[in-house]
């Protein structure tokens, strides 16, 4: 079976007309736009408060979005429908991705203005930015994989926002309890990390080994979808 | 040419036999019918489709091998399922539009809306329709996907008579294309109508179910031992005995809305409940015509009293609407039209 981009394409399209009629995704969409509200009342926010909104962007509309639009075709039983049309797995988790990618790029853009972020290094951070939606489209994908429902995939959900959605507040517990150390090697931390540092002047030679964690972090990801994924009968 | 081409094929599961080894060839623009119990549709849906692996037997498509691992990949060939979905807020265009760009199909959109008579609708969205309505939009992605072998779980179930119209011309019109079907149901009404050759397939094996009965002389023969059977009987005794596990329940004539035959044994529907009788069809026709009864079908005999509805889907395919709870469908045969067409004083 040969990859076919127009596939990919109309499933993308479908998904884009199903998620934008979708009350319950297009409410929750604008939520983390008004962390960018809050960041933005601030005349010289730290780059923190921008990673806000941004971190919660990832979680709720990267993972998210990905999850969901892949657990309602289980729960509203169109996902076999799939299956056996000429669309391979990879044609139809493909379309998803690019629907969350565009959704996600959209929102960071546009809370970004709102925020009044610059970065100081826009093809550094933009690159950090990439990998980071890559480990969450990943994260998302297995969540859609695994459950079978959209609520089951929003209840799942909840430990991870707390974790990287909220978890550049937990910082200031690290700095308290040693045991917690290990959680400044988590991709949100890292990634802010990075963009502080970016702001302060770091080039390429200084952050590469937070872009590396990230990376390897996506990699992870990515590899523990493609076990799922061939021990799963995505359709059951 | 055979499309489909069922060798030897053979399920168990444990220590029961789900249907023994059977083979079942379809060749193009035929229109066949599996009549059989949930379970045993189930068990055929999972092997043709890959969910399950063909232990003994194969499945061949075009003359090509069924495996496991290709039905997976791309099934070759378009399948319904009853309880497939849509897309709840998507409308039935937007629902064609994605079809269309998904098979990469030839078919316009129009074409097939009107094929399922769905122009009415087509702003409507998914969730919005009635259940016939979703059953035809689930009909018109197997039109676009058009493939040379449909297979249908359960296509009419529930729906009300304008759908079964339009899945009877739909299938006329894909015999005429060359194109086959086949229809996998619990219905035999169903089963009868809306193809020309059944099968029922059980734990005892698949066996032909005659659909046109095979000769005129044999339905003399009954008229003539009618008479002799009323006058054989000096005490005129009535009622019907069937037979539940240990009882034998006697039903009066009138109570009983139709029979059927199958496996070689009759049963007596009442109040949409099925008893099994004793006596063979023939034998019930007999005893039962002077109330009334009728037999519309070689499998079938019907309580004219609880006709409600002739349908005529096309020229030569015919049901009875009863007046029961359930209104069952009885499958009435073209030469017995023209009987019963005498019976009511139509001609």
């Amino acid at each position: 079976m040969t990859y076919s981009l127009r596939r990919v394409y109309a499933i993308f399209q479908k998904d884009l007309k199903d998620v934008l009629k979708n009350m319950f995704i297009t409410t929750s969409l604008p939520v983390p736009l008004v962390f960018a509200l809050i960041a933005s009342r601030d005349p010289n926010p730290p780059v923190e408060a921008h990673f806000m909104f941004i971190n919660l962007v990832l979680v709720m509309i990267t993972a998210f979005l990905q999850s969901a639009i892949i657990a309602e075709e289980k729960e509203k039983n169109t996902l076999r429908g799939l299956m056996l049309s000429p669309a391979t797995t990879l044609e139809i988790l493909n379309g998803k991705s690019l629907l969350t990618f565009v959704f996600t790029i959209v929102t960071i853009m546009v809370g970004a203005a709102i925020s009044g972020y610059e970065p100081a290094n826009l093809w550094l951070v933009a690159v950090a930015f990439l990998f980071s939606i890559f480990f969450y489209l990943a994260l998302g994908t297995l969540i859609g994989l695994y459950t079978k429902s959209m609520m089951e995939a929003s209840v799942l959900l909840m430990p991870i926002l707390l974790v990287f959605g909220f978890g550049t507040m937990h910082r200031a517990f690290i700095e308290e309890y040693a045991f917690l150390s290990f959680t400044e090697y988590f991709p949100n931390i890292q990634l802010l990390e990075l963009a502080e540092n970016v702001q302060t002047g770091a080039g390429i030679a200084d952050v590469w080994p937070a872009l590396t964690i990230i990376l390897a972090w996506s990699i992870v990801m990515f590899l523990l979808v493609i076990i799922v994924f061939k021990r799963r009968e995505i359709d059951e | 040419m055979t499309v489909l081409h069922i060798q030897n094929l053979e399920k168990q599961s444990e220590d029961a036999i789900i249907f023994p080894a059977f083979s079942l060839e379809v060749a193009e623009g035929q229109l066949v019918a599996i009549h059989s119990t949930t379970n045993v549709r189930s068990v055929l849906l999972h092997l043709l489709i890959g969910k399950t692996v063909i232990s003994n037997g194969e499945i061949y498509i075009h003359n090509e091998k069924l495996s496991r691992r290709k039905a997976r990949e791309h099934l070759p060939f378009g399948i319904s399922f009853l309880d497939e979905g849509y897309y709840e807020r998507l409308t039935v265009r937007e629902h064609f539009t994605f079809y269309q760009r998904l098979y990469g199909s030839a078919h316009s959109i129009d074409e097939v809306l009107s094929r399922v008579q769905l122009e009415s609708v087509e702003h409507k969205k998914g969730r919005h329709l009635t259940f016939s309505e979703k059953k035809r939009l689930k009909l018109a992605r197997l039109l676009i996907e058009d493939p040379d072998l449909m297979v249908l779980e359960e296509p009419d179930q529930n729906v009300d008579v304008e759908t079964k119209r339009v899945l009877l011309k739909i299938f006329r019109e894909q015999q005429h294309k060359q194109k086959s079907i086949l229809v996998l149901t619990g219905n035999m009404e169903s089963a009868i109508t809306l193809t020309d050759q059944v099968y029922r397939l059980d734990e005892k094996g698949l066996e032909a179910f005659e659909v046109e009965e095979p000769a005129q002389s044999s339905e003399e023969e009954t008229q003539g031992s009618d008479r002799e059977f009323d006058q054989s009987q000096p005490i005129q005794f009535n009622k019907i005995p069937t037979k539940v596990n240990e009882k034998i329940i006697l039903f009066d004539p009138p109570e009983i809305d139709y029979i059927e035959s199958h496996s070689g044994q009759s049963h007596l529907y009442i109040m949409s409940e099925s008893f099994s009788c004793v006596f063979t069809l023939a034998e019930l026709e007999q005893r039962l015509q002077p109330y009334g009864f009728f037999r519309c079908h070689r499998s079938y005999i019907v309580n004219l009293q609880k006709v409600r509805e002739v349908v005529t889907w096309t020229r030569n395919s015919y049901s009875l609407i009863l007046d029961d709870q359930k209104k069952s469908e009885i499958p009435l045969s073209k030469s017995k039209m023209a009987e019963l067409k005498g019976m009511l004083g139509l001609n």
